[in-house]
């Protein structure tokens, strides 16, 4: 197929699938086909398809596997928390000006910090900052110092363990274990409300669709080009004469933003953050999503997240004995037979009828780091 | 009131005697009877203080079944009231054996016959939390004579702490007759401390200067309180004493604090090394990014786990739906403790067949594909997680140590835990025992020669894939061992692994992959690290927060890790 | 392979039944269960699915409730607050239960409560907590802290016992329990330099918490034995732990290797409950304390009776997955039961399975004799009950030192209680 060809066919399909997600769907959910729980459970999904994008733009893109993206999902997250904490007033259980879990530890006044996340527009401007920042520290001690393959991996599970360990100490002023949940306003309408869902669903397929271009744009400039080159052979980037770390650092900064927003439209949908939401776990179970939708391209991690969170949500109420044998099987067939992941399937259906005979193992070489 | 006073000074020295000096006559049982029969509270206290320095056997049992409940008026039929005892095992009608309290004799009906009572239908006699003080204090007496040095000492310190001035007769007496230096010890500081209530000044310099000597960590309360008195009553010269003392404890605490953190800091980082050094092997070896390690781990401690009962009692286990029972040998005292011993080796091997057979069926496709073998091996993770969790059940299992990894030395007040020297002495055994292999056998060998070139390795007619095997085989067995240890000293559960994994990582990176001198040195720069931490900040988290930042930040300096393993290879 | 492979099947059709059988919807009422099946919190959790199921079954024998069998819906909340939420959605939008049974820890009640709030639905929370909440859609069967932790600190003190180390895990039930155990302590006058773990401070430097905090799954507890050790150097001192189930075995064997004892320094654990000791090392807890509104040892007939009904079912149940040797009963267990039987008894009164007049009923003061003796329903969601103080013992059980009759379930301790 030529590239043109496929272009047209992926504009063509992103369009049908924007207009479904973002005016179809909310559309027949106000007409009440489509439950107010599915919708809020796609938008949950949608959320995660954002985590797998950014997690892709490293891995599948850059050759850089994080297993520290679900800390700049929850930190996205905790950012918008603390405004729809602040946003609660004083309807809690408590009936004081303060969160309930502040009151739980003694307090009886704001901590400084907390002050400023009462205005909108400085949480909003943290969600985006935060993460940034940490990402932009981390990312430019690791690329400095040359870490990559497996020692990035390592180092990001630390950093990600490290901030829920951090997180899970109620002396951070941040919930603890319990993180922040029971939220009521949102830009003054009410999160429970199903209008509000659906405006917030709206966001988030908005939010997909425009990080989609913009990947998807971005793979195409030169920068895209040396992000591939990158993965593919680092070293011979070097001697081109190009600074790596340099493009290392803002893919890892993009992706850190992307997996923040996503984190941020995540919370006022599911009305919870906690800590475990960036234990290495989390960030791992990302990877799989990209592993299984198929790493190296932009649909890939959204068929992957969603295919394997509707099939958690399922398998969970199914059979919740045999889940994780299902989780963890999943993921040692995709990397040892189908390391294309979903989206490789009918490509490797086609080649299988080519060459019966031929060792399969090949295939996959070229995605190998 | 004031009858009872001094009735009790006069019976207290009574009994000081009787209790020191002769320890034949029986005359406690008629005492505690007649207390049981009292009609006030305060007067059963006067009687059973009474007691106090009686060295008579039946005190203990007596009173310790009148804490529980287990003492009862009995009404005769005649009218007569009779304490006595309930005891041994209920029949079908809920009724016990009776003992009379002031005999020690069964008790008997008119007909001669011994009676068995119904604890419900007699009311049990009376205790309320002052008299139950009283009955310590008679207590605490009472095993300032026992044999048992451990029991012996602690009712020493008892007294000294209440610092009662009544008792400083009885443990000056005893004084005069204790032999064992640690016993004398605490004796000087147990009279000390009650000599800082003395009225008299002298006195009470006196004892804060012996304080000073001795600087006993329990004493800091106390001359806080004697400092505060002194100060109050503006006494320079007492005040000063007392602070010197404080100051001589602080000091104390210091040392005990400093050598009890290198101590700690030793063991933690022998933990981190045992379960660390499997994973030295596998992933800096091998290559292989194995984060099904802290599965193997688990595999050893449930493989401890089984041999405990099969040296005990059998197991049920029912996995799947289908139920079997593992027969026990039922032993029991030495050879019972003796289990964890073959528990050891055993925990090797089932760890290193697991290891194996996941070498052959996963690992062995993803050699060059380190990320991907990260990715498999974390499925196999959850996979054998939620396998522990259909065979063993979700719940902890209980692994009970043998004592003799369950006491302690304490040396200066510092502790050393059995448990802790064990996994110091455990970590070097293994450590010298890898290395021999490494170094010394064929089989090390052909490891080391693998490792550094596969494909010349081959060329020479290296049989890769065993050699493969049979190092992942031992990552594994040693991951295993570590399972075995750490069922002494923590949980064994499904999700065991999970806690080490993150800390086995940060060693292995941190001391230089491929290099197991590193990983030596890096286990215990951080447990010491930590544990240092961990007493500075007081803080457990905080302290192991610290440490993950210090090891980003030493990474930088060191991105290889602590000793880097030389190569002209440009992709290492 | 063959046999595994269809018991697999039939493990999934079972569940598959459990979830979706609505043959006879016209006779069965419908009750979810919402607890953990798989994660960290199943060790805890799933006991009280199987109390829950047996209780149905009990109650199914006997005709139901309001003539209907009880269908329970299952879900698993996996030990994973936003799922809990999720879970809970379901329950309430899908498959309309009349009420669940469920949750463990106060992240995963705090996480549905929205959801029950906003469908209006009823959840019965069996197991002790922090207290400070009183939401009109949970009925709290649990253990408040003055059902617990005050009347454990009453009993040290009249032991005699002056210092009180308090230490537990980080998490809101711990904090909430010592920063009102702070100012019980204080109120009895006991001094601030004699309660030990360290205090936290707000910005102005007031004290206004005290404790020690490790996080969950924490395993190294050298140091804060050590402190423990020098804490109670001076005697008469005592540890308040509310450390949750798994982080105790790796303390109690460190309490254990450093030569302390009950003797010494007792410890009285909240979260230690028969059914969590069966993973802890025996040995090494005998004669600490643990206090509860129910002990598997208390003997009265009923209690035997439900201990023998209990073990009988779990022998004939046909439910897949359920542990049947080994099996104990624990408070969090009675309390789900009695949780069942207060609702069958509130929907009775009712007359009606609807949220709002059951409610109503429950409030009314309802009460049932369940295995720790009586307990009754109050205003507040709460219920007054029994509370024990038990010594264990080598054999996994306690052994009752002191009980306290009917005590009301107060949530709301914080600036209840003056220092002097």
């Amino acid at each position: 197929m030529s590239a043109p060809t496929t272009r047209r066919i992926e504009f063509i399909a992103v369009a049908v699938i924007a207009t479904l997600l973002i005016v179809v769907f909310p559309l027949l959910n106000s007409a009440g086909v489509i439950s107010n729980f599915t919708l809020n459970l796609w938008g949950k999904y949608l959320c995660y398809a954002l985590l797998a994008i950014s997690v892709d733009l490293l891995w599948g893109y850059t050759g850089l596997l994080s297993l520290g993206q679900a800390l700049f999902f929850s930190l996205g997250g905790y950012m918008l928390g603390m405004h729809l904490m602040r946003m609660i007033g004083d309807l809690g259980q408590y009936k004081k000006p303060i969160p309930d879990f502040l009151i739980f530890l003694g307090w009886t006044e704001l901590p400084t910090f907390w002050k400023p996340f009462s205005s909108f527009p400085f949480a909003a401007a943290m969600v985006i900052l935060l993460p940034g920042l940490v990402a932009l520290l981390f990312g430019f001690l690791a690329f400095r110092s040359r870490i990559k393959g497996v020692y990035f991996s390592i180092l990001t599970q630390a950093l990600t363990y490290g901030g829920s360990l951090m997180f899970f100490r109620n002396d951070m002023l941040m919930g603890g274990n319990n993180g922040f949940t029971d939220y009521k306003f949102l830009l003054g309408a009410d999160v429970r409300d199903a209008s509000t869902q659906r405006a917030l669903f709206i966001a988030t397929a908005v939010t997909l669709v425009l990080v989609y271009l913009g990947c998807s744009w971005l793979s195409r400039t030169k920068l895209g080009l040396i992000q591939r080159a990158i993965r593919d052979g680092e070293n011979r980037v070097l001697f081109s004469g190009y600074a790596a770390a340099g493009f290392k650092l803002f893919i890892f900064v993009v992706a850190a933003l992307i997996a923040s927003v996503g984190g941020a439209l995540y919370v006022p949908q599911v009305g919870i953050i906690n800590p475990s939401e960036m234990t290495p776990d989390k960030s791992l179970e990302a990877v799989v999503w990209v592993a299984v939708g198929g790493r190296g391209t932009l649909v890939g991690p959204v068929i992957g997240a969603i295919v394997v969170n509707a099939l958690k949500s399922w398998a969970t109420r199914a059979y919740p004995d045999l889940w994780l044998f299902f989780l963890g099987g999943m993921f040692i067939i995709v990397v040892l037979l189908l390391p294309g992941g979903i989206v490789s399937l009918p490509g490797r259906i086609k080649t299988w009828w080519a060459r019966r005979t031929a060792a399969s193992a090949e295939t996959a070489a070229p995605l190998a780091s | 009131m004031n009858f009872f006073h001094r009735a009790r000074r006069l019976l207290v020295l009574a009994a000081l005697s009787l209790g020191l000096l002769s320890r034949a006559a029986d005359p406690a049982r008629p005492i505690i009877a007649q207390a049981a029969l009292a009609e006030s509270p305060a007067q059963r206290i006067a009687i059973i203080t009474t007691l106090i320095g009686s060295g008579d056997e039946s005190i203990q049992g007596l009173l310790a079944a009148w804490k529980e409940d287990a003492l009862f008026v009995y009404a005769a039929p005649d009218g007569a009231k009779i304490p006595v005892q309930l005891s041994g095992d209920k029949d079908d009608k809920d009724s016990q054996a009776a003992t009379r309290v002031d005999t020690g004799k069964p008790l008997l009906s008119a007909a001669g016959q011994p009676l068995r009572l119904i604890a419900a239908d007699l009311t049990a006699v009376e205790h309320t939390s002052a008299l139950r003080r009283a009955m310590k204090a008679v207590l605490d007496l009472l095993d300032l004579s026992t044999p048992d040095l451990k029991k012996r000492i602690s009712a020493i310190q008892t007294l000294g702490f209440a610092q009662d001035a009544e008792k400083l007769a009885a443990l000056q007496a005893r004084q005069k007759l204790e032999t064992v230096p640690a016993a004398q010890l605490a004796l000087r500081e147990a009279i000390a401390l009650i000599g800082l209530k003395d009225a008299s000044t002298e006195v009470k310099l006196a004892s804060l200067q012996e304080l000073e000597a001795l600087h006993p960590i329990g004493s800091a309360d106390a001359l806080r309180a004697a400092l505060k008195e002194a100060e109050a009553a503006s006494h320079p010269s007492l005040a000063a004493a007392a602070r010197a003392a404080l100051n001589a404890v602080d000091r104390h605490l210091t040392t005990v604090n400093f050598f009890g953190t290198l101590f700690r800091g030793l063991s933690l980082g022998s933990i981190l090394l045992v379960v660390a050094l499997g994973l030295a092997i596998t992933f800096g070896l091998m290559g292989v990014i194995n984060m099904a390690h802290g599965e193997m781990i688990a595999v050893g401690a449930y493989t401890t786990y089984v041999v405990q009962n099969v040296f005990g009692s059998g197991l049920a286990l029912s996995p799947f739906g289908f139920s079997f029972h593992l027969p026990g040998m039922n032993t029991g005292g030495w050879l019972y403790e003796s289990y964890f011993l073959f528990a050891l080796p055993l925990s090797f091997l089932s760890a290193a067949l697991v290891g194996i057979a996941m070498e052959r069926t996963v690992i062995q496709w993803l050699y060059r594909r380190p990320l991907e073998s990260l990715l498999a091996t974390w499925g196999v993770s959850l996979f054998l997680q939620q396998f522990f969790r259909r065979v063993f059940g979700s719940n902890n299992v209980q692994v009970s140590s043998p004592s003799y990894l369950s006491d302690n030395w304490t040396f200066n007040d510092i502790i050393f835990g059995w448990n802790r020297v064990f996994v110091i002495g455990f970590a070097g055994l293994i450590v010298l025992g890898v290395w021999l292999v490494l170094t010394r056998t064929s089989l090390g060998l052909l490891i080391r020669a693998v490792m550094q070139n596969r494909n010349m390795a081959s060329c020479m007619g290296v049989r890769t894939e065993r050699v493969n095997m049979l190092t992942f085989g031992l990552g594994s067995g040693l991951a295993g061992l570590a399972g075995a240890f750490l069922s002494q000293i923590g949980n064994v559960g499904p999700s065991l692994g999970q806690s080490y994994i993150v800390d086995c990582f940060m060693t292995v990176v941190v001391g230089g992959v491929g290099n197991l001198p590193g990983t030596v040195v890096s286990a215990f720069g951080i447990g010491l690290a930590d544990q240092s931490l961990q007493q500075i900040l007081l803080n457990p988290v905080l302290g192991k927060i610290t440490v993950l930042i210090a090891i980003i930040l030493f990474l930088q300096w060191r991105p290889a890790g602590i000793f880097v393993t030389k190569s002209r290879s440009l992709e290492g | 392979m063959i046999t595994k492979f269809t018991q697999l099947l039939s493990v999934g059709a079972l569940a598959l039944g459990a979830s979706f059988g609505t043959a006879h919807a016209a006779e069965t009422v419908k009750v979810g269960i919402l607890h953990s099946l798989s994660g960290t919190m199943a060790i805890s959790e799933t006991s009280l699915r199987d109390v829950l199921l047996f209780t149905f079954d009990e109650i199914n024998a006997k005709g139901g409730v309001l003539g209907k069998k009880i269908e329970p819906v299952v879900v698993d909340g996996a030990s994973n607050w936003p799922l809990f939420a999720e879970k809970a959605k379901q329950l309430l939008e899908q498959d309309k239960v009349a009420v669940t049974f469920g949750c463990w820890t106060s992240v995963s009640r705090k996480s549905v409560l929205p959801v029950y709030e906003k469908n209006n639905g009823l959840l019965f929370y069996p197991v002790q907590y922090e207290g400070e909440e009183e939401s009109q859609n949970v009925a709290y069967t649990a253990e408040a802290v003055n059902q617990q932790a005050t009347p454990a600190v009453d009993y040290y003190l009249a032991e005699g016992k002056k210092k009180f180390y308090l230490l537990g895990s980080d998490y809101v039930y711990p904090q909430t329990t010592n920063l009102v155990l702070l100012e019980y302590l204080l109120s009895k006058g006991v001094k601030l330099e004699n309660i030990g773990g360290g205090f936290k401070k707000d910005e102005s430097g007031k004290i206004i918490s005290a404790g020690k905090y490790t996080p969950f799954g924490h395993t190294d507890y050298q140091q804060i034995v050590s402190e423990i050790k020098q804490f109670a150097a001076s005697g008469d001192a005592c540890v308040i732990s509310t450390l949750n189930g798994d982080t105790n075995v790796p303390f109690f064997k460190e309490y254990a290797a450093a030569g302390l004892s009950a003797e010494k320094c007792p410890v009285v654990s909240f979260s230690i409950s028969e059914d969590e000791f069966r993973g802890l090392p025996a040995k090494q807890l005998v004669g600490q304390l643990g206090c509860w509104t129910y002990f598997q040892s208390i003997n009265t007939p009923a209690n035997k009776k439900f201990v023998a009904d209990f073990q009988a079912w779990l022998k004939t149940t046909k439910t897949p997955g359920i542990v049947k040797d080994g099996r104990v009963t624990c408070s969090p267990m009675v309390l789900s039961y009695v949780g069942v039987y207060l609702w069958k008894a509130a929907v009775e009164k009712a007359g009606s399975f609807d949220v709002d007049k059951v409610r109503a009923a429950y409030k009314s003061g309802l009460s049932f004799d369940g295995p720790g003796g009586k307990v009754t329903t109050q205003k507040n969601m709460h219920v007054t009950k029994n509370v024990f103080i038990g010594e264990t013992k080598a054999d996994g059980q306690f052994k009752i030192v002191k009980s306290f009759d009917n005590v009301y379930g107060e949530p709301w301790l914080k600036g209840k209680f003056k220092a002097k």
